[in-house]
């Protein structure tokens, strides 16, 4: 199984795709967490901002973007490593070494899960470099938030994009392809859940369903670590308005989309045929 | 052309399948109850025109497709185990691999999925002449090359069965020679070959038995020597129904001059649009 991991991480450290969805992940994720809130705020419209801008408020600040637009490129990730092997056909490549099929499915599994660390941890890094320069710049008081409640944001940023990348693997496993799967996909991710959860406020039974929803788990999760609900409700394509979860749900739910997502999955790739 | 080989045990199955079927829809049967042997150290061809069911049992027997019915047996388990595919190399159809991975990582992933030593894929880079290209993108092959390097990802186990679907696909003829030459000295070590092809010349140059395959049917069986030395009249008509014509009537006039001819063979519906006639006449073909 070792073997079989370190060859993935191969597949992954050497796909160009993988850097640039990393790549542009962290940029809009810092040019809409900093530099836009930053340039809103020296051009005098508010003095509001800046205090969100500064690392105590770290975790708070980035962790609004994970739910809806790190999810679509944890999504498209997911795609990609399964969705990919159809198109090229090297999984019937793969299928012909030793490995069994769900030997091979955890492997990429698990290079998979490994590749989302770095998509957390970046973003954290130059997080915490942006708004040390912002309190720099502006002579405000350099404080960390605690180790815990960055370990907890770290530890929630993978999750969500964790079940994203799941949903796209199982989206990839399903179409046999890549096209289709990130259609369906991000699709699902805007116009379901993000139609629905618009409308869940009007419609009551809606409202009870919404509180399944990825976006509605996700967004309850990162409200606990500091985004303000109105942040979220103003989040553009990705914007909510609840219903909230508490945090110990989101996390249940998350985790068990986690989980039957991936059972599904490997479950469609032992079964079916490969042609 | 064809080398004399001694296989070593004729009761020695590494390929056995029993009955087996694989059908995609009621009207769409890939293969139908197929009973095939493959004896160890032989190199047996599978013959067949295109559609007729070669792939597919290929890759049932690879485990890559199940079985609607009927069972198989490679290399004394059944098909996709782990320990059946540690000893065989495959290669089924185009060669497939990252297309932005380098000829040789490309066989570092594998060998790593395999299990088998790093070590190992130098040595079948030069046997495949490839060592000078390994370093470059597999996308940038070309399509010998692309086969070349398949051939390659086959042999890394060092297995004892290499089974290779049509590895003169869309080769040119200085190409398909150099592949068939290669697979014939393959065959001389002690591995069994199973080689699909469409080509009757292709499988009489390297194979020591051939099953003839069509619509997903073993419909013969036999030494190239066997299929050579049969007498038969080889008839060549278009539309099919003109073939069918012709050996109606030729079968009647064996049967008025008392002639012991006993059936049309087969009439092979696609290109090279074939009919066979057991002949009572020696040479008349």
């Amino acid at each position: 199984m070792t073997r079989s991991v370190a060859a993935e991480f191969l597949v992954v450290r050497k796909r160009s795709s993988t850097w640039i969805l990393l790549g542009i992940w962290t940029l809009l994720a810092l040019i809409f967490a900093y530099v836009v809130p930053y340039v809103t705020y020296l051009n005098g419209s508010s003095r509001e901002p800046l205090g969100d801008l500064l690392p105590r408020h770290l975790v708070g600040n980035l962790m609004g973007g994970f739910p809806f637009f790190g999810g679509v490129f944890a999504l498209q990730l997911g795609v990609l490593a399964f969705g990919s092997e159809y198109g090229w056909g090297t999984l019937k490549t793969l299928l012909t070494q030793r490995p069994g099929r769900l030997r091979i499915f955890g492997a990429k599994l698990l290079a998979l899960a490994a590749t989302l660390v770095p998509f957390v941890l970046v973003v954290f890094a130059l997080g915490a470099l942006a708004s040390y320069a912002i309190a720099v710049r502006e002579g405000m008081e350099v404080a960390w938030p605690s180790a815990w409640l960055v370990l907890r944001g770290l530890g929630a940023g993978w999750l969500i994009l964790a079940v994203w990348a799941a949903f796209g693997v199982l989206l990839a496993v399903l179409s046999r392809g890549t096209s289709l799967a990130v259609g369906i996909g991000i699709l699902y991710s805007l116009v379901i859940e993000g139609l629905l959860s618009a409308l869940a406020s009007q419609v009551s039974v809606i409202d009870r369903l919404v509180e399944f929803f990825l976006r509605a788990n996700a967004y309850s999760l990162v409200t606990g670590l500091g985004v303000s609900a109105d942040d979220v409700a103003s989040n553009g394509p990705g914007s909510f308005s609840g219903p909230f979860v508490g945090g110990a749900q989101a996390v249940l739910v998350l985790a068990s989309y986690l989980a039957v997502l991936l059972v599904a999955s490997g479950w469609l790739l032992r079964r079916r045929d490969v042609v | 052309m064809r080398r004399a080989r001694t296989v070593a045990c004729m009761g020695d199955l590494v390929i056995e399948t029993h009955d087996l079927s694989k059908r995609y829809s009621d009207r769409i049967v890939a293969v139908d109850r197929l009973l095939m042997r493959v004896r160890r150290g032989e190199v047996y061809g599978f013959l067949g025109p295109n559609g007729a069911g070669k792939t597919t049992t290929l890759r049932m027997l690879l485990g890559l497709v199940r079985p609607t019915s009927g069972t198989a047996l490679v290399l004394g388990v059944a098909p996709g185990s782990p320990e059946g595919l540690a000893r065989i190399g495959a290669l089924i159809e185009t060669p497939t691999f990252y297309p932005f991975l380098s000829g040789r990582d490309n066989l570092r992933v594998l060998a790593r999925h395999a299990g088998v030593s790093e070590t190992r894929i130098e040595p079948a880079l030069a046997e495949v002449e490839l060592t000078g290209r390994a370093g470059d993108r597999f996308r940038t092959y070309s399509l010998g090359m692309k086969q070349r390097l398949g051939i390659a990802a086959a042999l890394l186990k060092d297995p004892e069965l290499l089974i290779l679907d049509e590895p003169t696909n869309g080769m040119d003829p200085a190409g398909m020679a150099e592949m068939r030459a290669f697979i014939r000295d393959l065959g001389r070590e002690t591995r069994t070959v199973l080689l699909s092809s469409h080509l009757m010349s292709e499988v009489e140059q390297i194979c020591d038995r051939v099953g003839v395959i069509s619509k997903g049917t073993l419909v013969g069986e036999g030494t190239v020597d066997e299929l050579r030395g049969r007498e038969s009249l080889w008839l060549r008509a278009e539309p099919l129904e003109e073939a069918e014509r012709v050996v109606r009537a030729l079968r009647g006039i064996e049967q008025s001059r008392g002639s012991t001819v006993a059936s049309v063979s087969k009439l092979i519906p696609s290109q090279p649009l074939r009919s066979t006639v057991p002949s009572s006449k020696p040479g008349s073909r």
